[in-house]
């Protein structure tokens, strides 16, 4: 029997306006919270090696009980188990100790192949998806952007610096996933229904010291306001001043 | 402190972006040794000021890119308290896996380096920035463009070193790009295009000014979103990919916030638009009210004139 | 941008997850798939196949039936689902009122166990669409005097008579229409290819053009005697039917009033005149703050009605209240939201005008604005109006 996890975040609303207060990202003021955009592709594509394999997925969060939802939304989509792992005691926690954590869960999992996204839309840091990998002994593709999932033998294509490599790897493996013209699918009622039944398993892990110390948040720097031409005719002006002044061309 | 930079290679040679890495970890005044995966890019590292020593490792496993493997190979020649890697999508693999092999965090994506390991990175796409201080040892991948290189000029010694890994990549086939043009991740220039394109078949009068100056092309999510014939490697922003060029030409696109997060760090930016209140002016260093359709000819013409 | 819908009174607060996936769900699908395409399809004069294709995978028809392939969710997540279409058209909400509370209802709550096996779940899929005929050239507020009438032929019933206003006749596979059998109202379930049915469509719409208006015909329509619905007689069966439909309506017009708000206030921000956003002016301040105040008081309404619903509490006049108000905010906030876009406003560029009429049709179908006057005007005088010997 195929087994699969999918590691999912929640973080916010890609349109939303992030605000510091107090050297801090004040998170109060995001109203939405949705499923990191890249693990949404990671679990469409888990979802289809799901429904070709017969296989049962596993999606995993690491948040505060409002990351329930992405674990509702994903047993909408039809994953059956959903474990959320979290610890009252945690805050900003650095990439050692969050990989720790999911690393303990995946071992109990057991999971043949492991779905993520390339990074979430909050950090942006892609370490999650290899350094899991690396702590579970597994080999890992990142950046994945076209799949077949449908054979006995599934495939994976990634970019290189000279166009693409398609991978038949064996499992067990860790696959990081970037967005692609891919069509995610809804959910449906009936899928709502069953996420409504849905046991989240909530569980801790040890998770180590924190090495990392968050000094402060801080507003990107704003640049001095540019100048502002009009019409057509100014356009050899600019290309001017980008040749003398900003001396990029 | 040692510390150990991973080269970033291309083309069997050095990218630019290593001596990023050098004049970055320079200012940390420590003993510096580069690395070279594939031994690829050796003799150009040792003529990089401030290096100490370089090391050329060679084996089987980098034949092919499997960062588990190259981090188990690099990983067991590297010293260092503090390793340095580039933050490309193969760096940061990398680099993830050696922090992971050592039991130590991995911050990626820096943009300010400081002594006393004072790291500063950008979160939410650049929304917002970081600042962060380590206790004990740590892996970081500093962002392209973003650190001054070292000068040449330098004289390290050159030692070869077999080290190979446990691959467990095997590549079934390989494509090649089916277009010679540049990606946005690559390029120095940047032209986008957004929705004020107004139809898809437009895009080709920003491939037309990109060819005479060797720019890539990009898009804007709305652009993306809205024409199929846009394919979404052209994405510029939160979702898409973040570029810091040197130089960023926006035409026709309002500047969406998440737009906006992944081109602001752009060295210039410049921006077209014929709705003068268009959030993209906020960011644009030049800003040019006007349609597309009467500036990008004139455009096209003066930079024809440079080159 | 998600949309986000209008909330001032933090109605979120109050709605379980389920009913907050359910409304994301049917939010989005209209985002993506009805908003782009509704212009095309009203200039067309046609529902576009897809989106019954669409509405039966979500699993919205017949969505607070029990089982059957219905789903048993709440009603107030119904109701909400009913917003979310309706801010996309009156025609879409319109379409999965018809099938879920007038067809598929009567059949689950007046069926044999026969009928709901049959029919259920093809229609809750979406497979098979249905419509619900009361309504006569001659008999609208007053469908107690229907001349359409069954008449008992032994093996069979034979149907004679017409049906008007029915909307999705002329794509339905399943019609419930209501006929005197001894003189007494009884439902029929009517199949398309029944000898001597026809449903010829109705053309010339002003309103409600991405939906299917029709006639029902019968000449000598016979059906088989398993086709009756067993368990009901009188009015009370089609009344039953359009308490559940009228309930969608209550949500489905602050839909569309919300339609009318948001784009009335972007325009007011985006429009300059005399130097200034047309928003900075009190007398376009004053009517987006009325159409905020119709709005939150029209959600309110709906969702304690969907709570009484869910309770089985609910009262007929206070279906009516709803409905009627309901309507009439959004229809006169259709109308202030083309005031405030100026001669813009009658563009098939914003949704204003499609919303403007599309009400007209919602004020009248499902019981007019004057009977539901009527209702509550009994209920408070205890003197009914409708009749009257003159």
């Amino acid at each position: 029997m195929v087994t699969i996890a999918v590691l999912l975040k929640q973080v916010p609303d890609t349109t939303a306006r992030i605000t510091v207060s107090d050297g801090r990202v004040d998170e109060t003021a995001i109203s939405t919270w949705v499923t990191s955009p890249y693990d949404e592709y990671a679990l469409e594509v888990a979802i289809q090696h799901k429904e070709a394999s017969g296989a049962s997925i596993t999606a995993i969060t690491l948040g505060p009980p409002r990351a329930d939802k992405v674990l509702k939304d994903a047993a909408a989509l039809g994953v059956e188990n959903l474990v959320r792992v979290w610890d009252d005691a945690w805050e900003s926690l650095d990439s050692n100790q969050v990989q720790a954590a999911l690393s303990t869960i995946l071992e109990g999992v057991e999971a043949d192949w492991i779905y993520c996204g390339k990074q979430s839309a909050d950090r942006n840091q892609g370490s999650t998806g290899p350094g899991v990998a690396e702590r579970l002994g597994m080999a890992c593709i990142v950046e994945i952007s076209d799949w077949d999932v449908t054979g006995a033998q599934p495939s994976f294509t990634r970019a290189t610096s000279s166009g693409n490599e398609r991978l038949a790897p064996t499992p067990p493996i860790v696959l990081t996933f970037t967005k692609t013209e891919t069509e995610l699918r809804r959910p449906n009622v009936r899928g709502i229904m069953a996420a409504k039944k849905a046991n989240i398993e909530v569980v801790s892990a040890d998770i180590g010291d924190a090495q990392v110390q968050v000094v402060a948040h801080n507003p990107p720097a704003q640049k001095p306001e540019g100048r502002k031409f009009e019409g057509a005719e100014s356009v050899p002006e600019v290309v001017g001043l980008l040749r003398d002044e900003a001396k990029v061309i | 402190m040692d510390i150990t930079i991973i080269a970033e290679t291309q083309d069997g040679g050095l990218h630019p972006v290593t001596a990023q890495l050098v004049g970055a970890a320079s200012s940390l005044g420590a003993s510096l040794t580069v690395i070279c995966p594939g031994g690829a890019g050796g003799e150009e590292a040792c003529g990089i000021s401030g290096v100490g020593k370089v090391l050329a490792v060679t084996g089987d496993c980098f034949a092919t890119f499997d960062g588990g493997a190259w981090a188990e190979a690099l990983d067991a020649v590297a010293g260092g308290d503090l390793v340095i890697g580039a933050a490309p999508t193969s760096g940061r693999d990398i680099c993830s896996r050696i922090a992971a092999r050592r039991g130590v965090s991995i911050i990626q994506d820096v943009i300010n380096l400081s002594p006393g390991l004072n790291i500063t990175h950008p979160i939410y796409s650049g929304k917002a920035n970081q600042d962060l201080t380590v206790t004990g040892n740590c892996v970081l991948t500093l962002r392209a463009n973003t650190f001054p290189p070292a000068p040449s000029g330098g004289t390290a010694q050159l030692s070869t070193v077999q080290q190979s890994g446990d691959v467990r990549l095997a590549v079934a086939e390989a494509f090649a790009r089916a277009s010679e043009r540049l990606d946005v991740t690559d390029a120095d220039i940047i032209i986008s295009g957004g929705r004020g394109m107004g139809h898809p078949d437009n895009f080709r009068h920003l491939y037309e000014v990109a060819d005479v100056i060797g720019a890539a092309v990009g898009a804007s999510r709305a652009a993306v979103d809205t024409w199929e014939e846009i394919p979404h490697s052209l994405q510029v922003g939160q979702t898409g990919k973040t570029v810091n060029p040197s130089l960023y030409i926006a035409v026709g696109i309002s500047g969406a916030i998440q737009h906006l997060a992944g081109m602001r760090t752009s060295k210039y930016i410049v921006a077209i638009n014929k709705d003068p209140e268009a959030p993209i002016f906020k960011v644009a260093d030049y800003g040019i009210v006007c349609t597309w359709e009467e500036a990008i000819p004139v455009l096209k013409e003066e930079l024809s004139k440079l080159t | 941008m998600t949309y986000e819908g209008v909330d001032f009174y933090d109605i979120e607060s109050e709605l379980t997850d389920e009913e907050k996936m359910v409304r994301d769900m049917a939010r989005d699908w209209v985002e993506a798939e009805v908003v782009p395409n509704i212009e095309q399809a009203c200039r067309d004069g046609v529902f576009p196949d897809e989106w019954r294709v669409a509405l039966g995978e979500m699993g919205v028809l017949g969505m607070a039936l029990d089982g059957y392939g219905c789903a048993g969710m709440s009603y107030v997540a119904y109701g909400l689902v009913c917003q979310e279409l309706e801010r996309g058209d009156s025609g879409v909400r319109s379409f999965a009122s018809v099938q879920g509370s007038l067809a598929m209802y009567p059949i689950h709550d007046f069926g044999s166990e026969e009928q709901k096996q049959k029919y259920l779940p093809k229609m809750a899929s979406g497979e098979w669409v249905g419509c619900f005929g009361l309504t006569e050239p001659d008999y609208g507020s007053n469908p107690g005097d229907m001349i359409t009438k069954a008449v008992d032929e032994g093996d069979d019933y034979v149907l004679n008579g017409a049906k008007m206003w029915i909307t999705n006749g002329t794509i339905a596979d399943v019609a419930i229409v209501w006929a005197k059998l001894d003189g007494v109202i009884r439902g029929f379930i009517v199949e398309k290819d029944d000898p001597g049915f026809s449903a010829p469509e109705m053309t010339g719409k002003h309103s409600l053009r991405a939906s299917v208006t029709s006639e029902l015909v019968f000449q000598d329509c016979k059906i088989p005697k398993d086709r009756i619905l067993p368990h009901v007689e009188g009015l009370k069966g089609p009344f039953s039917c359009l308490n559940n439909a009228r309930y969608g309506i209550c949500w489905g017009a602050v839909g569309a009033a919300q339609s009318c708000f948001h784009s009335a206030k972007e325009y007011a921000l985006s429009r300059i005149q005399f130097g200034n956003p047309i928003a900075a002016f009190q007398l376009v301040q004053n009517k987006l703050a009325w159409m905020l105040r119709e709005i939150t008081k029209g959600q309110l309404l709906a969702l304690s009605l969907g709570r009484k619903k869910d309770a089985g509490t609910w009262t007929p006049e206070q279906i009516s209240l709803a409905k009627m108000n309901n309507v009439d905010m959004a229809l006169e906030i259709a109308r202030m939201a083309r005031d405030i876009h100026g001669a813009n406003g009658i563009l098939d560029e914003y949704p204003i005008m499609r919303h403007m009429a599309n009400l007209e049709s919602v004020k009248t179908y499902e019981g007019t604005h004057d009977i539901h006057n009527l209702i509550l005007g009994r209920h408070i005088t205890g003197i009914q109006s409708f009749t009257r010997e003159l």
